[in-house]
């Protein structure tokens, strides 16, 4: 038979229930405090670009969409001189 | 006797739990012993079939992204010769059309569908449909407006069309916006363990990979003899991955094959989207279960692993029903409570460790993917697990509802795409 908890036990039992959960939480807590992750997963082509192109931070690029809206023209000649560069990825 | 059959009910419920735990154990044990085995990948330079593919891309409302993924696909590697790409865009209020309009005009391979407010179908098998009756190509492949692939991603997926028996292949999918916020980041998570465990499990074991509704291909005279997609199901992809099972085919997955997309980014449009798919697996568990059963298609572990499969959605709302009668158990029988704690160890076990992709699955993809320390976000997973119980179970009250009283609650939650992934593309 399991003897009928005394208080000392059941302070106890709680304080050792949330140092678990606090010790269970506190890598993700700092992780979020302060992401090192290397994420997100670069796709493998991507990586192999950039490696050889020796970038390493992520460089991010202006809203495409927005370019299209409000600036056609520019688009069309842009598109005309990538279409007459060669395809780097092949 | 109420006790007793509670009792029974617990113990089924509790063998039901372990079935999956065991499941996804073998699944992660699979994918660690052939981790070292390397594929030969393919690569522009070595393919040598390369049938004609006719890429369907729905839109509604997309102006955000939908102009990343087609200057994506102007670059992709294989030959533009070969290319079709049909954009359904599905009556759109924003820019689409006229982005996608744009492209049409500068590349002869890209052609556009506009379908008014009367045609649009509200669900995204309407718009694929409508896709379809265009494509002319031996392969018909899927993407999103809010993915973005790899350049060579076509060769890599239409690679398996060798074998005739391939009926579909699926490729991977990657977190583009993962760094935006808690929720972005979690999904991706569970996208690891998802794909880069469950899918590359199944698929090595010879089980049922499933088809993810987007990043895929597909034989198109199969796809119309199977009469296309079912307008009627949430969860279109689910439903045509068991149709080609049904009639004889197979589904393979290429890890190597990957894309990228843009995850939901709040709590609430989380919750729109797995309503959806709970929803959508529940119609095609009911639509399914007995077919696959009766099958002369399927081998013995490919009927277990559809059932498991199909039937996974429901699993969260037994688990809160489990937690209920092991309580009721508890206190109704309290000489022998210790027998029902200890039964209840392998329930527990699942409930904590357990998801759609438990927590060891997460932790292994994150490991194999060289990601060690996203690794420590993964207690937080334990938040979207008890969301998901929520989830699922309004997803079966709203299909019951909808049967008993012939409601139709059944509509198409349209995810948003902020466009907030264009910042993360390499350029």
């Amino acid at each position: 038979m399991i003897p009928p908890p005394t208080s000392t036990t059941l302070i106890t039992l709680c304080f050792g229930v949330l140092i678990f959960i606090f010790i269970m939480f506190l890598p993700a807590l700092l992780e979020l405090k302060k992401p090192k992750d290397a994420g997100p997963r670069m796709i493998l082509n991507d990586v192999a670009v950039l490696q050889q192109l020796q970038i390493v931070q992520k460089i991010p690029i202006a809203n495409m969409e927005e370019d299209l809206r409000f600036d056609q023209t520019v688009v069309k000649k842009i598109a005309n001189v990538i279409a007459m560069l060669p395809n780097l990825e092949t | 006797m109420i006790t007793k059959l509670l009792e029974v009910f617990f113990l089924i419920l509790t063998a039901l739990m372990t079935t999956y735990l065991i499941r996804h154990f073998i699944f992660t044990l699979t994918v660690l012993k052939n981790a070292q085995k390397r594929k030969k990948a393919v690569t522009v330079e070595n393919t040598t079939y390369q049938p004609t593919v006719s890429t369907l891309i729905p839109a509604r409302n997309e102006e955000q992204v939908i102009g990343r993924i087609l200057q994506r696909m102007t670059e992709l590697t294989y030959p533009k010769d070969k290319m079709q790409i049909i954009v359904i865009d599905d009556a759109s209020t924003d820019d689409t059309g006229k982005i996608v309009e744009e492209y049409a005009k500068n590349y002869s391979y890209i052609k556009v569908i506009h379908r008014t407010s009367k045609e649009w179908g509200k669900v995204k098998a309407s718009a694929l449909n409508a896709g379809l009756k265009y494509a002319k190509s031996e392969i018909v492949l899927c993407f999103d407006a809010d993915y973005y692939s790899q350049a060579d991603i076509i060769e890599k997926l239409v690679a398996e069309f060798v074998d005739p028996k391939v009926g579909a292949v699926q490729g991977r999918v990657t977190v583009l916006n993962e760094p935006q916020n808690i929720v972005t980041r979690l999904v991706a998570l569970e996208r690891v363990g998802g794909y880069r465990i469950d899918q590359q499990a199944r698929d090595s074991l010879g089980l049922i990979p499933q088809l993810g509704g987007t990043a895929f291909a597909i034989r198109r005279k199969l796809l119309e003899s199977l009469g296309g997609w079912d307008e009627s199901i949430l969860a279109e992809d689910t439903d045509l991955t068991f149709r080609v099972y049904l009639a004889g085919y197979k589904v393979r997955y290429v890890n190597d094959a990957e894309c990228y997309e843009e995850a939901v980014e709040n709590w609430r449009a989380y919750w729109k989207q797995r309503c959806r798919w709970a929803k959508g697996h529940m119609q095609c568990a009911f639509k399914h279960s007995l077919k696959v059963l009766k099958s002369n298609n399927l081998l013995l572990k490919k009927k277990i692993d559809g059932l498991l499969l199909l039937n996974v959605y429901f699993m969260p709302i037994l688990i809160w029903i489990s937690w209920i009668i092991s309580v009721l158990l508890f206190f109704s029988k309290p000489p022998q409570w210790l027998n029902a704690l200890l039964t209840t160890i392998p329930l527990s076990f699942y409930s904590f460790v357990g998801n759609f992709a438990p927590f060891f699955e997460v932790g292994m993809g994150a490991y194999l993917d060289g990601r060690t320390r996203a690794c420590w976000l993964i207690p937080l997973l334990i938040f979207m697990f008890l969301y998901n119980i929520v989830i699922c179970t309004k997803a079966f009250t709203d299909l019951l509802t909808s049967k008993i009283f012939g409601k139709h609650t059944i509509t198409w939650d349209k995810t948003v795409h902020s466009g907030s992934g264009n910042s993360y593309i390499m350029k």
